[in-house]
């Protein structure tokens, strides 16, 4: 039986639950250990004037202080700019941002060192706000344009929004959002005998990690392994920023020829790394009077903190996400990253879809009451239409095709009882007094591939011992997702295995050199490929072997590799198919005859391509699809809202482990709904995070998530490429938590008249309180007395 | 008197003297003595399965199992807490049951099994915590069947996970059968256990960290610890009156964060919770005795029936491992302007009885708050227990907790309202608000304005307008000053609906 399709166990499922899985404070103590610690900016903006480490030094247990002067390298990096600096030598550009690393036998000693270490600084007026930066022309790379085929003549732009019937516009604000994975910033360097460096750590990139070490400590990228075997959640998060603790305790390593760690406090995790960028996006739409689009104007601005690290990418996948799943005949988008005293923010599982996404959603649900028909309705309407050439060409110029967008939308609205609920819906609230609710639908069309077209590539090593067993390795790294499971499962179905017989190796460059983030939904797409095309390389010659063992004269058998049949853990040729060798046993036979049973894979996506300078191209694959149906209840006293039911469907192709993608798609869709109501960053004017902890910053807990929750997938027989015909499935979903955002709109917009009311990211119960006191002059109504 | 903290871990014994009593349970478990200056050596191996990730028992990931023994039932009973804000110190004469020590040889048990099969897992960094807090559920379970979904809900408020959105945790959770789950209690040998705890006996025990801290040149010694647990009260208000700087620890849920946040590092350490007669809650005379030592979680047990309103909120103070281990007094000897606890109490008329050597005194609670964070409290005294008169029937008691997010949540706004109702006529009204200055504070015009007549919506948000007028709160990451006031007025006309009028009707649409 094919292990694909299977809903196998996560392959660490049993070390979760037994505490045996190990992270890297886990990891056994090594002899003469560090703990490493970091002093930190004090101000957001400013010069460093001095820095006292006498006090510091004193400290009994400490063992070195270093700062950039003790780099080996260049004090300079970043994935797509090297504005940023490892270690603050002069300039310090936001709270925290790390100035002297500390390495001590105690972390009570590294603590006490961090209490003593004097930072002079000449405190400037800080950039904090995206109002900020435009006022003082403080940005990160060049704007970025793109705009549809048939929108490039201005003055046939300008009048198709002249002359349409309706027009909408406004300014749409979303906030950031803070990864939360729940092991922090983590990394252990240990230095080699000739002075190379070994680090394990917390990360979504392997080679980043490697490369980044290497240059600061000016060393070859040969001198610097880096492996992960595991985190405890990364969320994009770990995709270049898991650099700070890998460059601390590789160069503490360095320096003092001892091991050395760091994970970082929850505190220091939150207030000096990066997190989704919040945005501003100024909109003018223009509509027929079906609410169908007609043209559109969208310039998002993105808060990008500090340095670039991948603020300009991420704009990137906000312009290519402007559509979402809707065909919008004249379309210009502008992005421009701010630059501002924050930390650099960096990627966020959806990596900003969801900041392009909620406009143009949040836009639809205003056309609809504009234009006086259902929200749904407007949707449908204006949904990409697989097969009209008229309907399916994006804004960037690629094709949408082979989906099933307008049968998710028609099977979620009898499935959710969508119509029947509306009406409900519309009779609470005219019966209510106390309490308003909302019902919405959203979509989601998401791109699957690196938008940067080389880094959709992979490598992947195969090994097949003379038992039978094999060893994969590949550049993907497992950060709960189950990339490790799936891979499992692909690589079992090659050899006709059962899965325990693979075994997933941790993520290293060793093994796997040159290899992308595990990011952009993609992880399995790229690294199931390459392991498929290494298996494919090994199974080939063990055909060419195996022909000729079961070649027979006297039966009248040829050799013929095409007849050999390697499945059900044995090997035979399906011309006598009683004749089967055990797979253990053909193995060690193969080696005997010196048949090489290992060998590396590649893989790089076909198709791909996008000019950057044009804004044209085809970025993406395929598309993962989707749409969900939310329903709210708030109340109107207090703004408090609560999640009544949910009902999500999604194309996710066939799935390699249906348990776990069901995972990945309730998993993110939460994270969604986190974003869209609750979790919000606070910053005093100084700049300091306020929110730095889970006390302050809130995550949903589990009575936040619906009563009814019901998720379903949608078969789609168009979807024909792609490892074993599945979808990528890690991002997409966070995006339909937009529905509940919509859904609380939908409710604020019952107590509005015919405007439509106006509502931000996140739409905690202070901003709905707010929204709804503004909207009736004061949240409850005032009556008689009775 | 006893200079060593004796308790157990998973089975094995353990001993401790000096600067390991003094570790949060969590470092403690994964090895934290090496990590703080190499003091001493863990007994046996290191525990990594209890994992850190916030160290501000908000998320649940360092939840084990504490086992006491039970009332002449001779056994242990078992409820969870967080690790991460307990300390050693707590655990004398417990034994404490980690995700290690929840197997039975190879065989996973059936909560581990639930969550590998319902694919509960993802990263894994919080599922050692889940699985104990299921664990915890079944241990406590008294109903027939499987786990509801509300009991399971509220059980698992306190274990916060970044990737699964909860679904699939709970899908294990209803697969699991309390009356097929073996008792943490079988796994271990209980009888001997508690004969080794009888043997010890309850008297007093005191642990000093200078007993082992030898400087070694690696760390910088850390300051001394003079750790008492007291087995009566006479002995503990002796103690405090020569310890005057000492700090008085019931649940720890407040200081453990203190603590791991570097905010305080008290010198000296008194436990009340080991002083079986401050752990008592019974109604004397139609008033509640609740205990200084008496944890949240009994009371929420006995509230339910008796107060519903107090126990409504209560099931959203902290999360279930909070408590387990934090008690009333610790929340109002706390004194934090938005304790949950304290408006209800105030609006109840709750009094405080104290006592020292000197003596005892009572005092009403209103008076009991001088300022932010400031006490009516003698160096030597100490909250022996709280007095609250019952709510009568022509009470209604409403209590609100507003919050960002609804469990597990600092509050941004609490209001409690105590109008006494005669007819449609409003005879007495006593309002308390926290979250809106230095203390909670009572709304006294609003009450006024309310008094002696008749109970109408139009009355209450005429109240609601005066009490806005009453306050002058402040813009913090909780909320803006302006959210506040604008909660405290609506919350007036909400309670004349829940009153009144109709009632909230939360859940989804037929």
């Amino acid at each position: 039986m094919p292990s694909v399709g299977q809903s196998l166990p996560h392959d660490s499922a049993t070390g979760h639950v037994t505490g045996a899985a190990r992270y890297i404070d886990d990891l056994p103590r090594l002899d003469r250990e560090l703990c490493v610690d970091f002093v930190g900016s004090p101000v957001a903006a400013g010069r460093i004037r001095s820095l006292d480490l006498t006090a510091a030094r004193r400290v009994p247990g400490v063992v070195c202080l270093l700062t950039y002067n003790d780099l080996g390298g260049p004090n300079h990096f970043g994935p797509i700019i090297p504005d940023e600096p490892f270690l603050a030598a002069e300039e310090v550009a936001y709270v925290g941002q790390p100035i002297v690393v500390i390495a001590a036998e105690t972390v009570a000693a590294a603590r006490k060192a961090r209490e003593l270490v004097v930072v002079d600084v000449e405190e400037q007026k800080p950039i904090l706000s995206i109002d900020d930066a435009l006022q003082a022309s403080s940005f990160i790379g060049p704007e970025r344009r793109m705009v549809s085929p048939g929108a490039e003549n201005d003055a046939a732009f300008e009048e198709a929004l002249r002359s349409a019937p309706h027009t909408l516009s406004g300014r749409f604000f979303s906030g950031g959002q803070e990864q939360f994975y729940f092991e922090t910033q983590a990394a252990m360097s240990i230095r080699g005998e000739s002075g190379d460096i070994r680090v394990i750590s917390s990360t979504q990139n392997t080679t980043e990690t490697q490369a980044v070490v290497a240059e600061a400590l000016g060393l070859g990228m040969h001198e610097v392994v880096c492996e992960c075997h595991r985190m405890g959640g990364g969320f994009g998060g770990k995709e270049t920023q898991s650099a700070i603790t890998a460059v601390m305790t590789a160069l503490v390593a360095q320096r003092t020829g001892r091991p050395a760690r760091l994970t970082l406090r929850r505190g220091d995790d939150m207030r000096i790394t990066g997190k989704r960028h919040a945005y501003q996006t100024d909109y003018r739409v223009a509509f027929a009077k079906d609410g169908r689009l007609i043209a559109a104007v969208l310039a998002f601005y993105s808060n990008g903190g500090a340095f670039a690290d991948l603020s300009t990418s991420v704009m990137e996948r906000t312009m290519l996400h402007a559509d979402n799943a809707y065909h919008v005949p004249m379309l210009r988008v502008t992005g421009q990253v701010c630059r501002t005293n924050l930390p650099p923010n960096t990627a966020f599982r959806g990596f900003g879809g969801p900041q392009g996404v909620a406009v143009i959603e949040s836009v639809l649900e205003d056309i609809a009451k504009v234009v006086g028909r259902d929200a749904f309705d407007v949707r449908r309407t204006n949904l990409y239409r697989d097969g009209d050439d008229s309907r399916n060409v994006t804004h960037y110029g690629q094709i949408v095709r082979d989906h099933v967008m307008d049968e998710t939308f028609d099977r979620l609205a009898a499935s959710s009882s969508y119509r029947h609920r509306v009406v409900k819906v519309a009779e609470f609230n005219a019966a209510s007094r106390t309490h308003v609710k909302g019902i919405a639908i959203s979509a989601i069309k998401f791109g699957i591939s690196f938008t940067t077209k080389f880094l959709n590539q992979a490598n992947a090593l195969v090994n097949v011992y003379t038992d039978g067993t094999v060893q994969v390795s590949t550049g993907g790294t497992e950060m709960g997702q189950g990339l490790y499971t799936k891979i499992q499962q692909i690589v079992a179905d090659e050899f006709g295995l059962e899965p325990a017989r693979v075994r997933v190796m941790a993520t290293s460059s060793e093994k796997s050199n040159n290899t992308s983030p595990t990011a952009a939904s993609a992880g399995t797409d790229l690294n199931g490929m390459a392991a498929i095309d290494a298996c494919r390389k090994i199974t080939d010659r063990m055909r060419v072997y195996a022909a000729g063992l079961f070649a027979s004269a006297e039966r009248g058998l040829v050799a013929a590799p095409e007849h050999i049949v390697i499945d059900e853990g044995a090997v035979w040729d399906d011309r006598a198919p009683s004749h089967r060798l055990d797979f253990g046993q053909f193995c060690a036979m193969a080696r005997r005859e010196r048949v090489d049973i290992g060998a590396r894979g590649f893989y790089a996506t076909p198709g791909v391509d996008y000019n950057r300078e044009t804004g044209r191209g085809n970025p993406f694959f395929y598309y993962t699809t989707g749409a969900a149906v939310a329903e709210v209840t708030i109340d109107r006293f207090t703004g408090e809202l609560t999640f009544d039911r949910a009902d999500l469907s999604m194309d996710i192709g066939r799935a390699i482990n249906p348990g776990i993608d069901r995972g990945q798609v309730i998993g993110g869709f939460i994270q969604g709904v986190g974003w869209v109501t609750n979790e919000e960053l606070r910053y005093n004017d100084a700049g300091h995070l306020l929110s730095t902890g889970p006390t302050t910053y809130k995550i949903p807990n589990i009575t936040d998530t619906p009563r009814v929750f019901i998720v379903d997938f949608i078969d789609n027989p168009k979807h024909q490429k792609n490892v074993r015909l599945s979808k990528a499935v890690g991002e997409p979903p966070l995006m339909l938590g937009v529905a509940v955002w919509l859904a609380a709109k939908n409710a604020l917009q019952s107590l509005a008249g015919d405007e439509p009311v106006s509502l931000s990211i996140p739409a905690t119960s202070e901003e709905l309180l707010k929204r709804m006191a503004a909207l009736v002059d004061q949240a409850v109504p005032d009556e008689a007395i009775r | 008197m006893r200079d060593s903290l004796i308790f157990y871990v998973n089975g094995s014994r353990h001993e401790v003297r000096g600067e390991a009593a003094g570790l949060t349970l969590s470092d403690y478990l994964r090895g934290g003595e090496w990590l703080r200056g190499g003091c001493g050596s863990l007994q046996g191996d290191r525990l990594c399965g209890t994992k850190i990730a916030c160290a501000e028992g908000d998320c649940g990931a360092c939840t084990v199992l504490v086992g006491k023994p039970a009332d002449n039932s001779g056994s242990l009973t078992y409820q969870s807490i967080d690790a991460c804000i307990a300390f050693v110190y707590q655990m004398d004469r417990r034994q404490i049951v980690t995700v290690e020590g929840v197997q039975d040889g190879p065989t996973l048990s059936p909560v581990q099994q639930a969550m590998v099969d319902c694919h509960g897992s993802q990263c894994g960094f919080c599922t050692p915590g889940f699985v104990m807090a299921l664990q915890g559920l079944v241990e406590e379970s008294d109903d027939n069947g499987p786990l509801t979904d509300d009991a399971l809900r509220l059980g698992l408020s306190g274990n916060l996970c970044r990737c699964t959105g909860y679904s699939q945790i709970l899908d294990a959770g209803r697969r699991l059968d309390p009356e097929r789950v073996p008792s943490i209690s079988t796994r271990y040998e209980t009888a001997a256990m508690l004969a080794d705890f009888a043997t010890l006996g309850d008297g007093s025990v005191r642990v000093n960290s200078r007993d082992t801290h030898q400087s070694n040149g690696h760390a910088p010694a850390p300051p001394p610890v003079d750790i008492f647990l007291p087995s009566t009260l006479d002995e503990l208000l002796a103690h405090r009156a020569k310890h005057p700087d000492a700090r008085l620890i019931s649940g720890a849920t407040d200081i453990g964060v203190q603590f791991n946040h570097g905010r305080v590092a008290p010198p000296a350490i008194i436990t009340t919770q080991t002083v079986s007669e401050l752990n008592r809650l019974e109604v004397v005379d139609s008033e509640l005795v609740i205990g200084a030592a008496t944890p949240w979680s009994r009371v929420e047990a006995y509230a339910k029936d008796a107060i519903p309103a107090y126990h409504a909120i209560l099931t959203r103070f902290g999360s279930p491992q909070v408590r387990h281990a934090g008690t009333l007094v610790g929340n109002l000897a706390n004194a934090s302007p938005i304790a949950d606890s304290i408006p209800f109490h105030y609006v109840a008329q709750s009094t405080l009885e104290l006592a020292s050597v000197r003596g005892r005194r009572d005092i009403p609670i209103e008076e009991f708050y001088l300022g932010y964070k400031q006490l009516d409290l003698r160096r030597d005294e100490v909250i022996v227990a709280v007095r609250t008169p019952l709510p009568k029937e022509n009470v209604q008691l409403r209590l609100y907790k507003v919050s960002k997010r609804r469990d597990m949540d600092i509050s941004t706004v609490t209001l409690a309202f105590w109008l006494e109702v005669e007819g449609n006529f409003c005879t007495a009204a006593r309002i308390a608000a926290g979250g809106v200055g230095p203390t909670v504070v009572r709304l006294p015009r609003a009450e006024e304005s309310l008094i002696g007549r008749p109970l109408t919506l139009g009355a209450m948000q005429t109240a609601g307008r005066i009490a806005r007028d009453e306050i002058k709160p402040i813009s913090d990451v909780r909320g803006g000053a302006e959210y506040r006031l604008q909660l405290v007025q609506n919350l007036f006309a909400k309670c004349w609906h829940e009153v009144m009028g109709e009632e909230a009707f939360v859940g989804t649409t037929p």
